[in-house]
């Protein structure tokens, strides 16, 4: 490419001009670019409006850029924040088992939040709530924040749940007074990678212990350092491996007499214990739904919902595999394959059936009853009560894992029980039935562009 | 009766351009000057050439359409349409500084991040073309044996964005 005498150059611009084209750019990018020539140096140098210009670009039109940290934070540690926190939005399943030597909580009363979790933007915070079917027997669905993560105007954390949904929408100002009194707990929002979240209660927060800048702390008991137990303060590791924290984790959770230095370890119990008895609040796992919305070559991944044959709302997520095959669970349950939860329907190739269709397949479809909300059923007599989507493409799916695991195929009955068929239509949504009854649980989306739909 | 009224601009080097008032109220500037009554007659812009002018209206009348169809459609083929009225091929790049230089004193937002986006491309794909004040000719970047930067420089201010 010949390059023409150009009459400007970078540096001629006016300065509203620099802002808005190196608010395109990543940091990197801009620093490699400040350093081809003497004077972008100064025309790139990190400053004030830099940084807010690269907030604005990225997240401006997601949340106020201008409230987080009380309006007194400086953009590039928030910059820095909230490229972190991006990777929370979406979807999000509880995983892992709970704590069972909590003595705060009686487990038989306390019935299990619901599974799934949505993290939003919110004008100065990101907030999590969770999602659950609504029982008037719609498709509605119930969204309860209860999870409130924010930035103090000097840049630390500043993360709360509220353990009963009561506060409805969260503020965007706080004070420490206001928070004590009401029922709101301060929590450490720890991340290990992108798709992993611990969500635990922050036990330090009201002894004043001086919480520095750390973002991937632990502040959970540490069982492998010596110096902890010796302060009984509340500073979490400072390791940089996630395998690290994977294993300390599964120390804390899991096994409880893990071998250590013995007197050191049993002191660190007891105070563990005795903070665990303060615990107002169990500490929660989340795992990231990853492809939550379908795409062109996958057209029925992600989160759906319909009313299952319980006439109950009810979650379900399904997943392509790497070989090209299809699974559909309830949102909650493991995805692990040998978990011994089957799946919903399953089937090992997702290759559609295109129109013309067979009669048989036809006198399938239309005999088949939907599985409506109940109230529209209401304006039925021996109609469908609302439009039946017409049916675009057909797909075979065959539940049974007898070929899987070959345990199962004594218990489950044959295999024609398992056998159905998925019917895509043509808005995208699906239903799917199963040969041995008579119906089709008709799905629909849960989310669209990142949107809940109620 | 104001609805369709039509403005008249006049370009730097005297050239007149007449167009209707919702297009040309694109530009945030020309808005006000609108409203401020400084519009009876034609509209000045002595910073802007008829060259730059003609595709600034350009660009506006094709929102203005855009945005009176209300289709979701729409959205896909108004971007594919920037695309092609901004492609290096057809917008050399003193036009394509011109036209960034037009977008920020006439307030046309769209416009300006269209522009800025294309240059900001240029900068990550290293074909912003560099003055260097030392050898004193113009060179595209790609050329970047050509380029002597100062090692110590460019570790200091690589520091300031990258810790």
């Amino acid at each position: 490419m010949e390059p023409d005498f150009i009459p400007t150059s970078f540096a001629d611009f006016p300065e509203d001009v620099h802002l808005c084209i190196l608010s395109f750019l990543t940091p990197s990018e801009i620093a490699n670019f400040s350093c081809t020539s003497k004077r972008f140096v100064s025309l790139c140098r990190s400053n004030a409006k830099l940084w807010y210009a690269l907030c604005d670009r990225r997240w401006g039109s997601k949340t106020q850029i201008r409230k987080w940290g009380n309006g007194k934070i400086g953009y590039r540690l928030l910059y820095k924040t909230l490229s972190e926190w991006e990777s929370l939005i979406g979807f999000w399943r509880r995983s892992g088992q709970r704590s069972t030597s909590s003595s705060a909580v009686a487990t038989a009363a306390v019935v299990p939040p619901p599974p799934l979790v949505s993290f939003e933007w919110g004008p100065s915070f990101v907030a999590g709530s969770r999602v659950s079917p609504s029982e008037d027997g719609t498709y509605g669905v119930v969204k309860s924040p209860f999870l409130w993560m924010s930035l103090s105007s000097s840049g630390e954390p500043v993360n709360f749940v509220d353990p009963d949904g009561k506060s409805g929408e969260f503020g965007s100002n706080y004070c420490d007074d206001s928070i004590r009194k009401t029922d709101l707990i301060p929590v450490d929002v720890n991340f290990m990678g992108c798709t992993y979240l611990v969500v635990e209660e922050n036990m330090g927060l009201g002894c004043s212990s001086h919480r520095n800048g750390f973002r991937r702390s632990l502040s959970s008991a540490n069982l492998c350092s010596d110096e902890e137990e010796a302060s009984g303060s509340e500073n979490g590791t400072f390791g940089s491996l996630p395998d690290r924290y994977m294993s300390e984790m599964y120390q804390n959770f899991a096994n409880r007499t893990s071998p250590s230095r013995s007197g050191a370890a049993r002191r660190q119990r007891k105070r563990e214990k005795a903070r665990q008895g303060k615990r107002k609040w169990e500490a929660e796992h989340f795992v990231k739904i990853i492809d939550c919305s379908p795409t062109p070559s996958r057209p029925l991944q992600g989160l759906w919902k319909g009313i299952g044959d319980c006439m109950k709302l009810e979650f379900y997520l399904v997943t392509y595999d790497e070989i090209g095959g299809i699974a559909c669970r309830r949102v909650g349950e493991p995805a692990d394959r040998f978990s011994g939860c089957a799946p919903v329907f399953w089937t090992s190739k997702a290759k559609f059936i295109e129109p013309p269709f067979s009669l048989e397949e036809a006198i399938m479809y239309d005999s088949r009853v939907h599985l409506h909300p109940t109230d529209e059923e209401n304006f039925m007599f021996g109609e469908p009560p609302m439009e039946n989507e017409p049916v675009s493409r057909i797909l075979y799916i065959n539940s049974s894992y007898d070929l899987l695991i070959p345990d199962l195929a004594g218990t489950t009955a044959t295999d024609r029980r398992n056998e159905g068929r998925i019917w895509q239509y043509r808005n995208g949504t699906f239903g799917f039935g199963f040969l041995w009854d008579n119906f089709i649980i008709d799905l629909k989306h849960i989310a669209l562009n990142g949107c809940l739909l109620r | 009766m104001a609805s369709s009224r039509k403005i008249t601009l006049r370009s730097s080097d005297g050239e007149s351009f007449e167009v209707e008032e919702a297009v040309a109220v694109e530009s945030q500037t020309i808005k006000h000057m609108i409203e401020d009554d400084c519009a009876d007659n034609a509209i000045p812009l002595p910073n802007v050439t008829s060259k730059i002018l003609a595709k600034v209206i350009e660009y506006c009348k094709k929102h203005v359409d855009a945005s009176k169809a209300e289709d979701r459609v729409n959205d896909e083929d108004l971007k594919a349409w920037d695309a092609a009225f901004i492609k290096v091929d057809q917008v050399d790049q003193a036009t394509l500084f011109d036209l960034i230089l037009a977008a920020n004193y006439l307030n046309i937002k769209s416009l300006l991040d269209l522009t800025c986006q294309t240059v900001a491309d240029m900068i990550k794909g290293n074909l912003f073309p560099v003055r260097n004040e030392w050898l004193n000719f113009t060179f595209s970047i790609a050329n970047r044996e050509l380029v002597l930067v100062c090692l110590t420089e460019w570790v200091a201010h690589r520091r300031l964005f990258c810790s």
